[in-house]
């Protein structure tokens, strides 16, 4: 492997954490869209998110990206593989988010939700002063989890012409056969990436960590 | 202000835009039919020509190491370019992987494809293909070291052969070492890490990706002699029913392989596999 | 329709096999990744300062590298030590190695969503600190922990398609197969992609029996 071959990697990888970045937070606001949904009065609209969530979730990410991009195409006229990759990513991640999300609600304990109607609070500051900081705060873990699976997600969408870290490392096998150094070093960048996301994560883990909830010493 | 906006409301709900605009629609599609061309006008109003390719099949499409996709379908490619617009650059790579080819040719995204891609009866029932522009036999390479020296040392029960996940290799499995096992893979480098790793003994590879990679990677590796059976014919592939761009293509590969672009052909043929094409006048018998 | 029928008595079978593969191997992983999550979870609660530097660094190598690479590394890498074992058993390592990784951290998520005063609350009635885990902090750890270990299923159920690198002949691979040789752009993908909609039913179904035989009222 020459230099110029873990100079490409590089450039593969920053596209690959673009992506990733654009994705998640694309896929977040889309999440803070869809989560509400799961919880509302109308029967409908709790079974369009679940439909959503089976739909995006279930099926391939592959066939998500060939249905995007050339499906897609064929209203919009040509669209860049990199914006249909973010596209596909967006839905797919905000799927998974807002089930993490519907965690977060979920793990609220009920005897808040009696205080707060017990107070007679209006919904959106229920939703602002402690449906929020309390999600946030048990959602956290597995949104890293969401998060960091996103910078290695967008792998599948070289099928779309999308050129990243794996497609990058993948040519270059192909062309040495070296196999193990490749694959190492391209997971030596995958683990950058991961991790800093994961380091700052933690870092918001243990600002938002309030007195009282047992896991602050975790 | 205020009162302006029912009023325009109002007028638009009794016009008869609504219902026109829906007619305007349904003659666009219908004029959009009938003035259906054939994707060799596209081409040459564009000024030039979309390619999808994968990146990964040395010597006919690969990276090299700085990034640049290069090989023999890429040169052959251009040259279609050059033959068009008299400029090999008036060209664009869309490069994916080999589930990828497909669908981009479908849906129009690009005019043809090239990429070691080759041409079998059950494809050919969704994609159209020009006849070959080069023969890709399938050749065994085993370790030197494991002692295999032919086909028929190969069709024991103790031996494992990789393959590419083709129906050309399954068939010629099935045909030649029926008694061997078969482990599939969808990569070349899978291929050549079980055989190294002691998964399998021998794999099964183009004729020319082995002689590529017996010169350069697997210098440990050995190529057993060529198997003198049908040839695999690699070709260029576009979306069926188009005969004018399917006619045009075709007539560009005839011309490369027997007519005047054979010196080029010759040329770039020299260049990724060192040796001599077939004889451009293939009708004619051997020399003495 | 017609060719869709022929298309699907040709290679029909073909792919109900490829599903079993791909359910069998999601199915045993997930247990098995249930389990090591679980010890793993257990040793960063018990284990002191050195259990959780060591968990940690585990699970941040494993998450954060493409799990691609402990699949080449067992399939390729543990026949040079003597250990010829099969693709989707070395796949299915894999996938619990890393997979474990991600249920250690979504334990710890519903850990962490415990109030503190629950612990407090069962120590002072002197429960014995197993039978305080068992009956408090276990309950509300899995209603916590349930919703995003069935997201993790799901995920794993996708994984599998990489052991299609390694040979395993599961639903991604089949679909692969038959695209290459029939040049067919969407439809063995469309298949494929029934199968696994259909399993991820099944998953989320069994996630809201879970949810509903854990939570308390």
């Amino acid at each position: 492997m020459t230099p110029s071959d873990l100079w490409v990697l590089a450039q593969a990888a920053a596209i690959s954490l673009l992506m990733a970045l654009a994705s998640i937070a694309f896929g977040t606001l889309l999440a803070t869209l869809l989560t509400p949904l799961a919880f509302a009065p109308w029967r409908l609209l709790r079974a369009f998110y679940r439909l959503y969530i089976f739909v995006v979730r279930g099926t391939p990410v592959l066939l998500l990206a060939l249905l995007v991009f050339y499906a897609l195409a064929s209203f919009w006229g040509r669209i860049s593989p990199y914006t249909a990759g973010v596209v596909v990513l967006t839905f797919y991640l905000a799927a998974l988010i807002a089930e993490v999300f519907r965690g977060g609600v979920l793990a609220i304990p009920r005897p808040l939700w009696d205080c707060c109607t017990s107070l007679g609070l209006p919904r959106l500051s229920i939703l602002r002063r402690v449906v929020s900081p309390l999600v946030a705060r048990y959602a956290l873990p597995p949104y890293l989890n969401v998060c960091v699976m996103a910078v290695k997600a967008s792998s599948v969408l070289s099928i779309i012409s999308v050129w990243e870290l794996t497609l990058a490392s993948r040519e270059i096998i192909e062309r040495t056969l070296d196999v193990y150094r490749v694959l190492a070093v391209a997971a030596l960048f995958y683990f950058i990436m991961c991790f800093a996301i994961d380091r700052l994560g933690r870092q918001l883990e243990s600002r938002l960590a309030a007195r009282g909830f047992a896991g602050e010493r975790l | 202000m205020q009162q302006v906006w029912p009023k325009i409301f109002a007028r638009a709900r009794t016009t008869p835009a609504p219902l026109a605009s829906v007619m305007v629609l349904l003659l666009s599609l219908a004029a959009g039919q009938a003035q259906e061309r054939s994707r060799l006008d596209e081409v040459l109003q564009r000024g030039s020509l979309i390619v999808v390719t994968l990146g990964t099949v040395p010597p006919f499409a690969f990276k090299d190491d700085k990034g640049e996709l290069v090989g023999f379908d890429i040169d052959v490619a251009r040259l279609a370019a050059n033959a068009l617009f008299r400029d090999p650059n008036k060209i664009e790579f869309v490069i994916v992987t080999s589930d990828g080819r497909w669908p981009a040719i479908e849906s129009g995204r690009a005019d043809m494809g090239v990429g070691g891609t080759t041409v079998y009866p059950d494809r050919a029932i969704r994609v159209a293909f020009t006849r070959a522009f080069i023969d890709s036999g399938i050749s065994i390479m085993v370790a030197k070291s494991s002692g295999i020296k032919s086909l028929e040392d190969l069709n024991q029960e103790k031996y494992t052969v990789a393959n590419l996940n083709n129906p050309q290799m399954a068939d010629r499995a099935q045909l030649f070492f029926p008694k061997a096992k078969i482990i599939t893979f969808d990569t070349p480098s899978g291929e050549f890490l079980a055989v190294k790793s002691g998964r399998a003994q021998a794999l099964q590879i183009d004729t020319p990706t082995a002689d590529y990679f017996a010169a350069t990677s697997a210098k440990d590796f050995e190529v057993l002699p060529t198997l003198l059976t049908a040839s695999q014919n690699n070709a260029i592939y576009l979306k069926p029913g188009d005969f004018k761009w399917w006619l045009w293509l075709d007539t560009f590969v005839s011309e490369l392989r027997t007519g005047s672009l054979f010196p080029k052909y010759a040329e770039i043929y020299q260049k990724w596999f060192k040796k001599e094409p077939p004889p451009q006048k293939f009708y004619l018998p051997p020399a003495r | 329709m017609g060719q869709y029928r022929a298309w699907l008595e040709a290679y029909g079978a073909a792919f109900l096999d490829a599903a079993a593969w791909t359910l069998g191997v999601a199915v045993a992983s997930f247990v098995c990744a249930l389990l090591w999550g679980a010890i793993l979870f257990f040793l960063r609660l018990n284990g002191g300062a050195w259990g959780r530097r060591a968990v940690d660094a585990y699970v941040q190598l494993l998450r954060n590298t493409p799990v691609l690479l402990p699949i080449y590394l067992i399939y390729f890498g543990f026949p040079l030590v003597g250990l010829l074992w099969p693709a989707s058993i070395c796949g299915g390592l894999a996938l619990v190695l890393q997979n474990g990784a991600y249920i250690c951290e979504i334990f710890r998520g519903g850990y962490k969503a415990i109030d503190r005063v629950q612990h407090d609350a069962a120590k002072s009635l002197g429960l014995m600190p197993w039978t305080a885990f068992r009956k408090v902090t276990l309950p509300q750890l899995l209603v916590h922990s349930i919703p995003a270990l069935g997201n993790q299923a799901v995920l794993l159920l996708k994984d599998t398609s990489l052991l299609s690198a390694i040979t395993v002949v599961e639903l991604t691979m089949q679909a692969k197969v038959l695209t290459e040789r029939t040049g067919a752009a969407y439809a063995p993908f469309l298949v494929a992609a029934v199968f696994y909609l259909f399993m991820v039913w099944a998953i989320e179904f069994l996630t809201r029996l879970a949810l509903r035989g854990v939570r308390w009222r």
